[in-house]
């Protein structure tokens, strides 16, 4: 088995990380950094709950191979809680309830922050649509969107209603 | 489990393709190797990435576009002059999902996955494809013939994608389980020129309703001519149906598949008439 070594940037600090062939991105950032924000769901691209930022782009980790990430700049919810950019839209779903086991949150996290960057001012729609990769089997997603609607809306320097 | 090679040039990448043949596979996004791979199959030496091949362009000009093998459904869904194949761009999985699957990966996804496919057999798409014999330039259709003659054997890397600016009316429509994040039941692509209030052209294409999304002579022939009026979109509608090969599969069954070719040919026929 050959192993190679990858020069990822991760939240923030480059590292050095040896992987074996076609390892996931998901199990190099859980099981060899130890950062399990990163979830295991379908890895099969349909749940979200493996939601990365690479380059700053809302990217699956289950369908990365690392290798093809060599090099490359990787956010997940701990990078974006170590910044304190996360925090609104964190307090936002706590106060709307917006997670009941929490398996999809972090995902739900990472998908919203990579809206709110890309659309400030998300319609209900939009927020709908962008969150669509993202299943949540708990909440029926209402508690979700509403969370993602006043986080916009705090952030955004409006009083939500 | 297999390799993962990169290659430095087209040149290079077409070498490497002829010289491992099927123990090679071709990955764009990652979005369909990923998932098989992650099934348990690993029958393949080697998974080839195109990263860092730059094949990823979207242009227009002379009437024509040309889309880069690796342009992603994200790039895609943003082209507001392509509303049909945007239309399915925005269909494939969910915005993750989009920003790494690409226009090339979907030519070779399995049925029910190629809503894009079905769109640019519609638009009667060219591929290039570079081959260690020199550069091909297939119709789609003339491809797919190819491709399942060649027991599903890559010819050589798909470079690029082109069709020209459609002379009619082009309408994508898709019946998925969800509004969206949602495989196809089936989907369908028709381009419909008409002039005097009859049918010039017609492309008809259905994915789902058969092992890689293909035109349906039956339901084009059925409005060619004519006027495009209820009765030849029923006629239509019921051709496509009845030539239709679905399969049965954890989305949708096949029975329910070729009832819905029927419903959405019409719907999607029905916009235009």
């Amino acid at each position: 088995m050959t192993t190679k070594v990858l020069r990822l940037n991760v939240n923030g600090e480059d590292t050095l990380v040896p992987v074996g062939p076609m390892a996931t991105l998901q199990e190099v950032l859980r099981d060899k950094l130890e950062l399990t924000s990163v979830k295991v769901g379908c890895a099969q691209g349909g749940c979200g709950s493996c939601s990365v930022l690479i380059d700053g782009e809302l990217r699956l980790a289950c369908l990365t191979p690392a290798e093809a990430a060599d090099g490359c700049t990787v956010t997940t919810l701990e990078g974006l809680n170590e910044s304190n950019s996360i925090v609104p839209i964190q307090q936002s779903f706590i106060e709307n309830y917006a997670a009941q086991c929490g398996f999809c949150t972090p995902g739900m996290l990472v998908a919203t922050k990579a809206l709110l960057e890309r659309n400030p001012k998300p319609s209900r729609d939009e927020i709908i649509e962008a969150l669509s990769g993202n299943l949540c089997r708990c909440t029926g997603y209402l508690p979700i969107i509403k969370a993602v609607e006043d986080a916009a809306a705090a952030l955004s320097g409006k009083q939500s209603a | 489990m297999p390799e993962y090679i990169r290659s430095g040039s087209v040149e290079e990448a077409v070498g490497l393709i002829a010289e491992h043949g099927s123990s090679l596979w071709i990955m764009g996004g990652g979005t369909i190797v990923m998932q098989v791979l992650e099934s348990g199959a690993d029958y393949w030496q080697y998974i080839m990435g195109l990263d860092g091949l730059a094949l990823d362009g979207i242009e227009r000009a002379n009437g024509s576009w040309r889309l880069g093998a690796t342009a992603t459904a994200t790039q895609i869904r943003a082209q507001p002059d392509l509303p049909a194949l945007a239309a399915a761009a925005r269909m494939v999985g969910g915005p993750a999902l989009q920003n790494a699957a690409t226009v090339g990966g979907n030519i070779y996804a399995r049925s029910p996955q190629g809503d894009l496919a079905v769109v640019l057999l519609a638009l009667d798409a060219r591929l290039h494809l570079a081959t260690a014999d020199g550069e091909q330039a297939p119709s789609l259709g003339e491809f797919y013939d190819d491709w399942e003659a060649a027991g599903r054997t890559p010819p050589g890397l798909l470079t690029a994608i082109e069709f020209a600016e459609p002379a009619g009316e082009v309408v994508f429509m898709k019946c998925g389980r969800r509004r969206f994040n949602s495989a196809s039941v089936i989907s369908v692509a028709v381009n419909v020129a008409q002039k005097d209030g009859k049918v010039t052209e017609a492309r008809i294409a259905l994915c789902g309703a058969g092992p890689h999304a293909q035109r349906c002579a039956a339901a084009e022939e059925a409005i060619l001519g004519g006027k495009l009026d209820d009765a030849a979109i029923a006629r239509a509608a019921a051709a496509a149906a009845a030539a239709c090969a679905p399969v049965t599969d954890t989305v949708a069954s096949e029975w329910y598949r070729r009832r819905m070719v029927g419903v959405y040919l019409r719907r999607a026929l029905a916009q235009l008439a």
